[in-house]
């Protein structure tokens, strides 16, 4: 507002396009004007007839620059989501290989706990005089495997736990 | 010839879009480039920053309201962007307002009389070391015949302010002439 009172003041601009040009040129000289508006508005030939072609085709390239760009960025998450992430990753990690873990731990010592009470009822099966025939026979064969069998079960017994053990020998006593 | 406003409808409706585009463009493309021109005097300059021009109306083009008139909102992007560029051009050093002025002056120097070339280099010397915004308002005024209200929407200011600037550029200039 200061500034359009201060103005309205001065000299006599803005009441018409025709006054505003006539009052310039009579302080800078009208051919001048034109002659260096003239200087200013000249452009390499065929410019202007090549000119929409070249920003289109510079537009298209953009465009599909910008297309790559987007589809690179999928797996980028929020800044703030990702010290979560870091950690939900982590834990999961730990999951599920700890789980895996001890559910094969659990389920191979189920298997050998089994197999241990199959081979003593068959053991049991026998009769004493079939394995003193066997022994007989084989005798020099026999004894390694027996001592071989006897190691097995040894390194067996040490994996298992007081319960089992019990189990085992009431099975054997059965 | 389609009004400016049924070009940018059909452009924002996804009808054509770059037909629409592209009859904005040729319709108003040579005013956008004198208008840089005038401030940076290099063609690469002005051919570089009114691609720029486009390829910013391209992406904007569909938030456009028509609150205002096109072609104010187009000349406020190119004003926004030449003075962008111009003070990127400081920055580095390089003045493009003044970059092709020498070659200019022995052009005309060759052509003119005496008394004439000397105030037509006065005059573009003058022109030329005025601040932008005094430079913009003389040029839109003067060679564009745009009024003052769509001047003040261009360069960001008051329609007051639109009037004092186009009288100061022409009392500086004046001034500096008188010097000669």
């Amino acid at each position: 507002m200061e500034k359009d009172t201060e103005f309205n003041n001065q000299d006599s601009i803005g009441n018409s396009l025709e006054q505003d040009r006539a009052w310039a040129e009579s302080l800078l000289n009208k051919q001048s004007l034109s002659q260096f508006n003239a200087s200013k508005i000249d452009a390499p030939l065929n410019y202007f007839e090549s000119f929409p072609d070249q920003l289109m085709s510079r537009i298209a390239n953009e465009r599909s620059e910008k297309l790559e760009k987007k589809n690179a960025k999928i797996f980028f998450l929020p800044s703030f989501m990702q010290p979560i992430n870091r950690w939900a990753i982590a834990a999961a990690f730990i999951i599920v290989v700890g789980g895996s873990f001890i559910f094969l731990n659990n389920s191979v010592s189920k298997k050998t706990q089994a197999s241990m009470v199959t081979n003593n009822i068959s053991l049991q099966d026998l009769s004493i005089e079939e394995i003193e025939t066997y022994v007989d026979a084989n005798e020099w064969i026999a004894e390694i495997d027996v001592q071989a069998q006897m190691q097995k079960e040894n390194a067996r017994l040490s994996t298992l736990d007081k319960k089992q053990i019990e189990e085992i020998k009431k099975n054997i006593t059965k | 010839m389609a009004s400016d406003q049924a070009f940018i409808i059909q452009f924002q409706a996804s009808t054509n879009r770059e037909a629409n585009f592209t009859a904005l463009l040729k319709k108003h493309q040579q005013k956008v480039y004198y208008q840089i021109k005038r401030m940076v005097t290099d063609h690469a300059d002005a051919d570089d920053i009114a691609q720029l021009v486009w390829i910013k109306i391209w992406d904007k083009l569909d938030g456009f309201k028509m609150e205002s008139e096109f072609t104010t909102w187009l000349f406020r992007i190119a004003y926004n962007e030449t003075l962008n560029y111009i003070q990127k051009q400081k920055k580095q050093g390089t003045n493009p307002s003044n970059s092709d002025l020498l070659d200019y002056e022995n052009a005309t120097a060759s052509t003119d009389s005496p008394k004439s070339t000397e105030i037509q280099i006065g005059l573009d010397r003058a022109i030329s070391q005025l601040p932008e915004k005094q430079k913009v308002v003389f040029m839109l005024r003067y060679y564009e015949g745009f009024d003052y209200e769509k001047i003040a929407s261009i360069v960001g200011t008051t329609i007051g302010g639109a009037k004092a600037n186009y009288h100061q550029a022409v009392k500086k200039v004046e001034g500096f002439i008188k010097q000669l």
